[in-house]
């Protein structure tokens, strides 16, 4: 492109620095629109896996088993009677994991697993003077679930270790403390409908910054749980974390086949929460892409306006000497001023924005606690911002480029365009 | 204005003699031009044959819808004809493509029209080097000097840095001369250059093209109405229904 082009182009941006400040606006708007929304959404979305990710296993084995044996009736009299056993009490069948020793050996021994825990979880009441409330025991063994899911980092008050030493410790949620008014230091009584009542002491409290989970869980030994609920030496799960938490489900298979128990991703745990942040994303997607689109329809119509007031100049410069090329680069030229000058504003706006949102002070609680308004500020979204700008103004140019280089200057001098 | 004043159109009387004209530069041969739809053709020339040499001031009369214009945009390469061919300086048009048509007008042809068709963002002085900057056969300084040096021929000196809203009708049709000369044309395209102009400014455009003609030897053809202007022409063509009818040797 010759310079010249570059000198006529540029100084008619200037020259109408309104309207084509205008277009600038536009595609600023889309891309700061990009921008916000997506650090906004992508704010509360990363804050919430993380936090997700934090408190749940990577993969969870559970007791249920995928290719159950026959009764034993039936086992007994194969190969000749046919039989059928009805109505099995559920108490012949006890669910539990058999030989977890084994399992978990086997399973820390494999190069994707980076640590695995047994336990044991079901419900019981907390007593505290005349207060009752219902929470989900987990039975745990301490230090090595602190390598699955690291509750000691997320300890509110308390010492994690506490839990492993002493014969009677109990870690409670956040939400389960405040709602029985207990401290650290307290004794409770947990009790569960099929097995011993015990006298608890509070020597943690841990806050996951996900209310569901704060509000109702608590934590005690292994030991402690299979006596509290009634079931000795079961192991009800296996937790793992892996070296990869979004290989997940493909590990997941591979451990259904290997043992022959029922396994749960992370994904599969909270499918619901990722399918939902799925739909948010392409609701996202469109409406900034709809926002872009319409900076893209300001270029264009002011572009098409100003092609159409230069119709006499571009006859002049044909007749001087100007290719039909030169007229096309010189308006698609300007097209792509002004998409870099609003990817640039866009971008520069929407940083400072994602900044002054992430300071801002609100109290979040629900799916996510948050003292702070939570943002993600993702280097991508600037380079998608400009890069979709840049698209969106050149194709929006496109259009009054051609145009403006098909101007013929005989049709202009007779007198029937200009 | 004192611009103006300064740059006083010429006397009557007194001409001197026109030089002898030098080789071809422009030449046409059987030129049709038809204007229209299919269903509705209107045949503007009815096969033109002319052919024009080095340094003569040529002027095309005749009333409206005779194909004056017609012919000046086809002798600029700015038209294509429906038969016939037109050759400048030596090179078949019709044979060129659209760039290469392009490329022709910025060396060898230079325009002015009845309006003065500036850009008006740029100044005088820039509206004067943009052909010169895209034909490129100067160096960036050159191209400067020239364009300064033109303008002060026109007796525009002064007004090299403003803008064309800034400048009279008489003083902005001058810079449409000069831009159409700096870039050193064969020929010089003018289509009915004082149509816009009062008397007193016609005049100075008149001597402008007179003094481009015999001291530079730019052969020039020029659109006109007015019979007092094409009197003072080297060569004065009259044309009547796409015909030339008249060609008359004023020297």
């Amino acid at each position: 492109m010759s310079r010249v082009v570059f000198f006529i182009a540029l100084r008619q941006l200037w020259d109408r620095k309104l309207l084509n400040g205008i277009a600038v606006c536009g595609v600023a708007l889309g891309v700061l629109t990009l921008i916000g929304i997506n650090g906004i959404m992508q704010g509360f979305q990363q804050k919430f896996l993380s936090n997700i990710l934090r408190i749940s296993p990577h993969v969870t084995l559970f007791d249920r088993q995928l290719r159950p044996q026959a009764p034993i009736l039936a086992r007994a009299s194969e190969g000749f009677v046919v039989t059928d056993v009805h109505h099995e009490s559920p108490a012949d069948r006890i669910l539990r994991i058999s030989r977890p020793a084994e399992i978990v050996e086997a399973l820390e021994a494999m190069d994707e697993v980076v640590a695995a825990s047994k336990l044991l979880v079901g419900s019981a009441v907390i007593s505290r003077g005349s207060q009752q409330y219902p929470v989900e025991v987990r039975g745990i063994e301490p230090a090595r679930q602190d390598r699955v899911t690291p509750i000691a980092s997320y300890l509110l008050q308390g010492n994690y270790r506490t839990l492993e030493a002493s014969p009677d410790a109990i870690v409670l949620g956040s939400g389960v403390a405040s709602r029985l008014g207990a401290k650290v230091g307290d004794v409770i009584v947990c009790g569960s409908s099929l097995g011993q009542r015990l006298n608890l002491k509070i020597v943690g409290i841990f806050e996951a910054a996900i209310p569901p989970v704060d509000n109702t869980r608590v934590y005690v030994t292994l030991r402690n749980a299979q006596a509290l609920l009634g079931r000795p030496d079961t192991v009800g799960r296996i937790e793992l974390k892996l070296r990869e938490p979004d290989a997940a489900q493909v590990v997941t298979a591979r451990l259904e086949e290997m043992f022959g128990y029922d396994g749960e991703s992370w994904q599969e745990t909270n499918a619901n929460f990722l399918a939902l942040f799925k739909q948010q994303n392409s609701i996202i997607d469109f409406v900034v892409g709809a926002i872009l689109a319409v900076g893209g329809f300001g270029v264009l119509a002011i572009q098409i306006m100003i092609v159409l007031q230069k119709t006499r100049d571009i006859a002049i410069l044909r007749s001087v000497g100007f290719h039909r090329r030169d007229i096309l680069s010189c308006f698609l030229l300007q097209g792509a001023v002004i998409s870099l000058l609003g990817a640039f504003v866009g971008d520069v706006s929407g940083h400072y924005l994602i900044q002054a949102l992430g300071k801002l002070k609100t109290k979040q609680e629900g799916l996510v606690k948050s003292e702070t308004f939570l943002v993600f500020d993702d280097p991508r979204f600037y380079w998608y911002g400009f890069g979709f700008a840049l698209v969106v103004g050149l194709l929006a140019s496109l259009i009054p480029a051609v145009r403006g280089s098909r101007v013929e200057p005989v049709d202009v001098l007779r007198g029937q365009l200009g | 204005m004192s611009d103006e004043s300064s740059f006083a159109p010429a006397t009557e009387g007194a001409r001197t003699p026109w030089p002898e004209p030098g080789k071809v530069v422009l030449e046409t041969r059987g030129l049709v031009r038809d204007l229209g739809s299919e269903a509705v053709k209107t045949r503007i020339l009815h096969g033109i044959d002319l052919t024009i040499r080095e340094g003569e001031f040529l002027s095309l009369t005749g009333f409206s819808g005779s194909g004056k214009s017609t012919l000046l945009y086809l002798l600029g390469a700015l038209d294509r004809p429906t038969s016939g061919e037109v050759s400048i300086d030596g090179v078949e048009i019709g044979a060129l493509d659209d760039d290469d048509r392009a490329t022709l007008r910025g060396e060898k042809l230079g325009f002015v029209f009845q309006f003065h068709f500036l850009l008006p963002e740029f100044t005088v002085l820039e509206n004067v080097m943009l052909p010169m900057k895209r034909r490129g056969a100067r160096a960036q300084t050159a191209i400067e000097s020239r364009a300064r040096e033109v303008v002060e021929s026109l007796g525009l000196g002064e007004l090299a840095g403003r803008r064309p809203n800034q400048l009279s009708g008489g003083q902005q049709q001058r810079v449409s001369i000069a831009r159409a000369v700096a870039n050193d044309p064969r020929i010089v395209l003018a289509d009915e250059p004082t149509g816009n102009l009062d008397s007193r400014n016609g005049l100075i455009v008149m001597d402008v093209f007179e003094r481009l003609a015999r001291e530079q030897r730019i052969t020039i053809v020029m659109v006109t109405h007015e019979r007092s202007f094409a009197s003072r022409t080297s060569r004065q063509l009259v044309m009547k229904d796409g015909r030339i009818v008249e060609d008359l040797d004023q020297r």
